[in-house]
């Protein structure tokens, strides 16, 4: 066989395989490789932050007080309403009064019609005005009120919407606050789910714990104690800066220990 | 992440040591698969026409016969071939040169016959140390662009403020694939090198026990006169 011939034949064998193989790596890459994915998400400890929030019990106090208010404000509206409608019947009655007189003295005297006509015509300007008076009376205090409520709706969405964006920050502090409190937790051989051990934490406004209690203890020391520990390893918790926040929230709180995971 | 990685994605976005190191055994690869089936071709074509010569030898013919079609053939002479028109070639002009000591003919033809033999040898060993070569020397190419490899990555993770398996399995799964290519060229010039070695250690041994009869066969001859 002519050598030439047998490099170019062999050349081109080599090249197709070499083209195949890659084809095939090709196409069955994406099939051979399909591997499921599945997130797993387990969480072991629950620790969990259970301080009432002291922001919120004040706020429900104000709402009451407000709430409150505004029933007394109803009440003395309605009050007003009566004596309002009462001065609106006496006036009537007035003009009725004048009208009869104008009747008697018109049937008994002709000759004093001028007269007459001129006192009924007063009589009618005087049940006129006071009417009127009545009317922008109550139409100023209506205003007043109104202006009154729509300040007050005002103020509560303002307040409403701090409230919300400051328990939403608040949380994301409680959760690393959380995560941390996981990780230093060790818990002892004698842990049993369904154990729970309540802790009161005062912090500094560094962050740095400064007392920790045990509120609700779980019946079990050891447990107790773990969870203490979990605490003060922690050391130092990432608090908001921002003061008020500080004090509402994070200036004492208590944690929840509690094991899910375990098997006995 | 892209839910799944390409190996074209993989080889493209290597860094550039690591497709060095993928386009040099690629190029090794193509190289030693051209070498493997020319070879295939070579000795398997010289294993049927030394079967074929053989058979011509020992069919009876007039050795000069032989000779002379050999000579007047167009192809290049190879194998038993060579090696008998070498020897008969030596033979004929010492006769014709009146040389009449057997002893000293037959060295001048076998040393002749050694000559072509060597040749014949050297023509069928070509290109099987290239073979050896890429056998023993892809996998650690490959291995040199792995670790190349796994290293960056391993040096990005460091950089990285939260370390998990998706920043470096992509590197290390491009580094691999370094590794991948060399052994796929590897494997097989290790194996085309051990069964073409064997295959002229075969053709080798024929061709020295033709040059022993054939010498044999010449001495009887010298001998008869």
């Amino acid at each position: 066989m002519n050598s030439t011939v047998s490099y170019s034949i062999s050349v081109f064998l080599a090249l197709a395989l070499h083209a195949g193989i890659v084809a095939v790596l090709l196409l069955n890459w994406e099939d051979q490789h399909q591997i499921d994915v599945q997130e797993i998400e387990k969480f072991y400890i629950d620790a969990s932050v259970v301080a009432e929030n002291p922001y919120r019990a004040r706020e429900r106090r104000e709402s009451a007080a407000r709430e409150n208010q505004r029933r007394q404000r109803i009440a003395a509206e309605k009050k007003a309403e009566a004596q309002r409608k009462a001065r609106l019947k006496k006036v009537e009655e007035q003009k009725a009064l004048a009208a009869e007189q104008a009747a008697q003295q018109e049937a008994e005297e002709m000759s004093r019609l001028d007269q007459l006509k001129a006192e009924q015509a007063l009589a009618a300007e005087q049940a006129a005005a006071a009417e009127q008076a009545a009317a922008e009376e109550m139409s100023e205090e209506e205003r007043v009120r109104l202006e009154q409520s729509l300040a007050l709706a005002v103020l509560e969405e303002q307040e409403y919407r701090r409230a919300v964006t400051d328990d939403e920050k608040a949380m994301a502090y409680v959760a690393q606050i959380q995560r941390e409190i996981i990780q230093n937790w060790s818990r002892p051989p004698s842990a049993r789910n369904g154990m729970q051990a309540l802790l009161q934490v005062r912090l500094v406004p560094t962050g740095e714990v400064v007392d920790v209690a045990v509120k609700e203890s779980s019946g079990n020391d050891a447990f107790d104690r773990s969870a203490i520990l979990a605490v003060q390893k922690a050391e130092r918790f990432v608090v908001p800066t921002d003061t008020r926040q500080f004090e509402r929230n994070f200036r004492v709180f208590e944690v929840l220990f509690r094991p899910e995971d375990l098997r006995l | 992440m892209n839910e799944q990685i390409s190996i074209i994605e993989l080889v493209l976005n290597a860094s550039v040591v690591v497709q060095c190191v993928m386009g040099i055994l690629i190029l090794a690869s193509m190289v030693s698969w051209v070498m493997i089936f020319q070879r295939g071709f070579a000795l398997s074509s010289m294993k049927r026409e030394s079967i074929a010569f053989e058979n011509e030898f020992w069919s009876g013919k007039d050795l000069r016969k032989i000779y002379l079609e050999i000579d007047a053939s167009e192809h290049e002479k190879m194998g038993m071939e060579h090696i008998f028109s070498a020897g008969f070639k030596e033979f004929t002009r010492l006769r014709q040169q009146k040389e009449t000591d057997p002893d000293r003919i037959m060295q001048n033809v076998q040393r002749a016959m050694r000559v072509a033999m060597s040749r014949e040898e050297e023509r069928l060993e070509t290109s099987l140390p290239f073979l050896a070569t890429v056998g023993s020397t892809s996998p650690y190419i490959g291995l040199f662009g792995t670790v190349w490899g796994i290293m960056n990555s391993f040096r990005g993770l460091a950089t990285v403020n939260q370390a998990s398996l998706s920043v470096v399995a992509p590197g290390i799964s491009e580094a691999l694939v370094a590794t991948a290519i060399g052994l796929f060229a590897a494997i097989p010039a290790v194996i085309a090198y051990n069964r073409y070695s064997a295959q002229v250690e075969i053709i080798v041994n024929r061709l020295n026990a033709f040059t022993e009869e054939f010498s044999g066969i010449l001495y009887r001859s010298l001998q008869r006169q």
